[in-house]
């Protein structure tokens, strides 16, 4: 690993008086705070010390909690062609989100984004490329958009929509997810689709939709005023950070008890304890059983919310019903046959749980590794009334939680939730954290009725298109904004099957012909190879520098006028301030390019606020309706981008409602709300029925089922169990789970290789690995170790399910649709006590080392998602790194000390 | 990048900064001179390519840090911080020299190398560091920021262990004469300043 050391400048300019300053909000993390960027031209006179002398109108040096700009808070842009200085720091005036103008360290450093082509950022994607003999050749847009055209339209013709292949990121702004989707499924309109963190386009808490569940109805504000916030799979403290310190630690602080459901304690969760919180440090994929236990405490103890329960859980004829939902396929049906996940109502869902052995708290706690004292305060801290008066409890989940068994882990969580009387009070939610900002706007449907794939009983399933792809069906990937390979589960597996359709295919373009070149590559699908064409802002290896046929650079945050909206449904608009590089274009443009040449219409979008007013209309059912904005903004003589731009970083909560009489757009606080009344009704003018295009739809009061109250769901272990027993570690081998770390915006999108400081920091692959099992193999900190697997299972073929059992692994196994692979990944190794004995934790993804190359390619058999959290390995030394005795880089100190 | 800086004046090297080798930064990027009293910052304009098509004007910092007496080696106990201000007395000076029980450390002087200095300012936001100074096993680190839980490595030249400072927490360099330890320059901007030497 090289590194190039962070040089640490001692000084910063600060913006002048008149300096421009527009409004913005992070590129980064689901939270989204609210930013401000400073900006003036290179060479005019930087602020002064004095208020009077800058833009932010304080004395420097400033003050706790003031306006500071660090040297990486500094950088040049060019703007209308000319160089400019900006400033970028997190608005000290915004009234939401990110108060007291709070930050992360990854939105803190906003500025090191900006193509410069003095730094790091110089190799943003400029001008489209196309491989020639190997390299990738600068080639104009129109030549470039014509082969990607001509080949992808004779893809279609020949040999179908299923092989053209589309995989986007799912949250790149609501004008490039409208386009892209617009493109995918309602023209090309093929199965073979998916976002870029699932291998499927499927919901990815199924337990939650099939609850009547929204992921984000809460309000920020809801997760610091419960009296006990259950906390499962995240330290909200690393990954959306703001939420904790601006939202969860006053609530702690006022009192609110917190319980952490995760395998392993970083700064947050050391702070939840230290704060008399409390840690239930589970094996991973061990979920579903504590929260069975968890549930028959509080029901054993007649702790359960009966009036909520009395009010709000559907019984059998309630859950049963949905005519006009769809036959098949839909989740109803999943709920209502099989007699897996069906309740009548409470009664039988008690009945269900107490008869299953593994809920008995001693045994869930001895398969979860945790000491069972915890269950039962568990228990009491999220049921047991005090003084006559029951708890308020709220619980948010995330990754760690869902995608260790997706589909039991959703249905347990949602049910301990409902028995709790969490979901639809103040305080009293039910939510995802979340990830990724709410960027995604579908512009079509899924053509599920196109997919090959079937599961028993129902219609069609949504395509997997990593096993699709891997059967070889896939003639045209298209990839937007996303590795594919690294993200997904068997990396090397994947990457495998791409060199061999792409690479070793002998039709490779060896002119510059475009003639030829389009000739060449439709040979190549044509004879069973793959054709790669990659839309991104950087080119990513191995999907950008090693197989695409054509690439198209991307213009990103900052370079032109986006929308998005945060976790707690609030829309911002993200305003451009400085030039994308070279010719460079938002992707919906690309698309649009692209669309034309194929002969489809409706992409003649002149700038990014037409692409979004169209989109309105379509936003208008979900969670973030923003149409009501357009209507207001028309009516004031303005586009829907203008009329957001006026709300600033305190943006407005989707869904939108808007007051003919009085002219003002209002918000919507939280999802489920079941104590809206009255007034509020009457102030968005709304007290006599919906007026106009204004849409009040069930969820923002109730749930969404049939009836809008809740479905109780059991959530048996069985559909789960034989593969987490046959994955338990066994031996030597030790649990290989993986995630996110705060310094680190995911898996490194655009920071991280390109910010010396936070490079220094994370240099390369990590894995945290617990004293005790680290002693057992020699390994100290700075060691460079092997992780390496020979039974990495994975689900090799597309098949038809007849019988119920035909998705259960261990009959996946027997009839002979596993294959285990090898895998071994390196890195630096991290002795901490942080994670659990037994279980290692290594970056989730790590371009050159996934970490998903060791972890299981089966998706959840209900739901179609990757498991990406249940992974084994053994792991050894293989050497020393430089950072185990240099002091410049990486850090080994534990990340739990308080 | 954006700063050119000025390297007219020679660096002297002394003794530990020598000894210190490749676990150190590289000192040349600091212009610090021996002897002598504080020298004010001041910048001067260079006009980069002048006469051209691309000239263009930039600032240079003429950067001159004060020597300062922080403390005396033999009186410092292990894992006891002692206060004192740097560069000056100004606003958000506050820093602190510890000797961290005989584990080496980049930047640290003294027979094991294990006495380091840093601002108590977290870069963050500014919160108080006083008080989080914390050694467990081989580690040294300070913190959790009671604002919000930056923690630093003091072994590792104040990088970030786990939080939200923009910037590793500024070490301030030091230097041994004898049983003296002086202060003689900052590693990094502290926090609510735009020039250290500016207050």
């Amino acid at each position: 690993m090289t590194i190039d050391y962070y040089q640490a400048k001692d000084h910063a300019p600060i913006p002048p008086k008149n300096a421009d300053v527009l409004t913005t909000a992070c590129d980064y993390c689901i939270v989204a705070c609210g930013y401000k960027i400073y900006r003036w031209p290179v060479g005019a006179k930087d602020g002064g010390m004095k208020a009077s002398e800058n833009a932010f109108g304080v004395d420097f040096p400033s003050n706790m909690l003031q306006e500071w700009v660090a040297p990486t808070q500094h950088n040049i842009c060019t703007h209308k062609g000319k160089k400019h200085n900006v400033v970028i720091i997190p608005d000290k005036d915004t009234n939401f989100v990110n108060t007291n103008g709070d930050s992360s360290i990854r939105g803190g450093l906003l500025a090191q984004k900006c193509y410069n082509k003095d730094t790091k950022t110089k190799d943003r994607l400029k001008t489209p490329l196309v491989r020639v003999n190997g390299v990738l050749t600068p080639m104009s847009w129109n030549d470039a958009i014509d082969i990607a055209a001509e080949v992808g339209s004779h893809v279609l013709k020949k040999h179908g929509e299923a092989a053209y292949g589309i995989k986007t990121y799912s949250y790149q702004y609501i004008e490039n997810t409208y386009a892209i989707t617009k493109y995918a499924l309602r023209h090309v309109n093929t199965p073979n689709f998916t976002f870029h963190d699932t291998p499927a386009d499927v919901t990815s808490t199924p337990g939650f939709r099939d609850a009547g569940f929204d992921n984000f109805g809460p309000s920020y504000d809801d997760w610091g005023s419960a009296e006990t916030l259950m906390i499962c799979g995240t330290d909200p403290y690393e990954t959306k950070t703001v939420l904790f310190t601006q939202h969860i630690m006053p609530g702690i602080a006022n009192g609110m008890k917190v319980i952490a459901l995760n395998p392993r304690e970083t700064a947050g969760i050391a702070y939840i304890k230290k704060m008399g919180g409390l840690h239930l440090d589970i094996y991973p994929g061990s979920d579903n059983l504590v929260l069975g236990a968890i549930a028959r405490v509080v029901m054993q103890n007649g702790w359960e919310d009966s009036d909520w329960i009395k009010h709000w859980v559907n019984n059998k004829w309630e859950s049963n019903s949905g005519f006009g939902q769809g036959t098949r396929n839909t989740p109803w049906q999943w709920r209502t046959t099989w007699g897996k996940f069906q309740t009548k109502g409470y009664e039988d869902y008690k009945k269900w749980n107490l008869k299953q052995a593994e809920y008995d708290p001693e045994a869930a706690a001895k398969k979860a590794g945790i000491d069972v004292k915890k269950i039962y305060q568990a228990a009491e801290w999220l049921a047991k009334p005090v003084n006559g008066k029951r708890p308020k409890t709220s619980i948010g989940i995330e990754k760690g939680f869902y995608w260790s068994n997706n589909t039991g882990n959703t249905n347990a969580i949602s049910s301990l939730a409902t028995i709790c009387g969490a979901g639809g009070r103040p305080g009293q939610v039910v939510g995802r954290f979340g990830g990724h900002q709410r960027g995604g706007q579908k512009g079509g449907g899924y053509p599920r009725n196109k997919s090959a794939q079937k599961v028993p009983g129902r219609r069609r399933q949504a395509l997997d298109t990593d096993r699709w792809m891997y059967s070889g069906h896939t003639r045209f990937a298209h990839v937007i904004g996303t590795t594919w390979i690294q993200s997904m589960t068997g990396s090397q597996g994947l990457a495998a099957k791409f060199e061999e359709l792409v690479v070793k295919n002998p039709n490779q373009v060896k002119s510059n012909n475009k003639a030829e070149i389009i000739a060449t590559l439709k040979k190549r699908a044509d004879s069973g190879g793959m054709v790669v064409i990659n839309q991104d802002i950087y080119l990513r290896d191995p999907i950008g520098a090693k197989f695409a046929d054509v690439v198209f650079p991307a213009a990103t945050w900052g370079e032109v006028d986006f929308m998005r909206a945060n976790g707690e449904r609030r829309l911002r608009l993200y305003q451009a301030f400085n030039d994308a590089p070279g010719e460079a274009k938002p992707d919906w443009e690309i698309i649009s390019l692209l669309a034309r040449k194929m002969g489809f219409d409706g992409f003649d979008w002149k700038s990014s606020n037409e692409v979004a007013e169209e989109a309105s209309r379509f936003s208008r059912k979900g969670r973030k309706a923003f149409h009501m904005v357009k209507v207001a903004a028309h009516i004031e003589g303005k586009t829907l981008h203008q009329k957001m731009r006026e709300f600033g970083t305190d943006g407005i909560q989707g869904p939108t409602m808007y007051n003919y009489k009085t002219g003002m757009l209002h918000g919507t606080k939280r999802l489920h709300d079941t104590t809206v009344g009255e007034k509020q009704f009457t102030a968005m003018g709304l007290e006599n029925g919906p007026v106009k295009e204004n849409r009040y739809g069930k969820k923002m009061t109730h749930f969404n089922s049939q009836t809008g109250k809740i479905n109780l769901q059991k959530h048996p272990w069985s559909l789960f169990g034989d593969l987490w027993e046959w994955l338990s570690p066994k031996k030597d081998e030790l649990w290989m789970s993986n995630g996110r770390v705060n310094e680190v915006w995911q898996s490194g999108f655009d920071d991280v290789e390109r910010r010396d400081y936070i490079s220094q920091r994370w240099p390369g692959n990590w894995v945290e690995i617990h004293p005790d099992d680290a002693k057992k193999r020699g390994i100290e900190s700075g060691d460079m170790v092997m992780m390496y697997s020979e039974r990495v299972p994975v689900f090799k073929d597309t098949i038809l399910g007849v019988h119920g059992k035909d998705f259960q692994f261990s009959e996946l196994m027997k009839n002979g649709h596993i294959k285990l692979d090898k895998a071994s990944i390196t890195a630096v190794a991290i002795v901490t006590p942080i994670t659990k004995p037994g279980a290692m934790y290594g970056n989730f993804l790590d371009m050159k080392q996934p970490t998903n190359s060791l972890t299981i390619r089966v998706p959840d058999n209900i739901s179609g998602n990757y498991n990406y959290k249940m992974g084994v390995g053994k792991v050894k030394k293989i050497g020393e790194s430089e950072f185990k005795k240099d002091f410049r880089g990486m850090s080994f100190a534990p990340r739990n000390i308080t | 990048m954006s700063e050119i800086t000025n390297t007219a004046q020679a660096v002297k090297k002394d003794e530990s900064a020598e000894a210190h080798g490749k676990c150190m930064l590289n000192r040349r990027k600091f212009l610090m001179y021996s002897g002598g009293t504080a020298a004010a910052a001041s910048t001067v304009s260079i006009t980069l390519f002048a006469g051209t098509a691309q000239a263009e004007t930039r600032k240079a910092s003429v950067q001159g840090y004060p020597r300062k007496l922080v403390a005396k080696l033999s009186q410092l106990k292990d894992h006891q911080p002692v206060n004192f201000n740097y560069p000056d007395d100004g606003k958000n000076s506050q820093a602190m020299i510890v000797k961290m029980g005989n584990v080496q450390a980049g930047g640290g002087v003294g027979a094991k190398r294990d006495v380091v200095a840093f601002s108590y300012m977290c870069t963050h936001q500014g919160g108080p560091l006083q008080t989080t100074y914390k050694h467990v096993g081989d580690q040294r680190v300070m913190g959790q920021c009671p604002l919000h839980l930056s923690t630093y490595d003091l072994r590792r030249h104040g990088i970030i262990v786990s939080g939200q400072a923009y910037q590793s927490l500024p070490q301030v360099l030091l230097e041994v004469e004898g049983d003296n330890v002086y202060a003689v320059g900052i590693m990094g901007l502290l926090f609510g300043r735009q020039d250290n030497l500016s207050a």
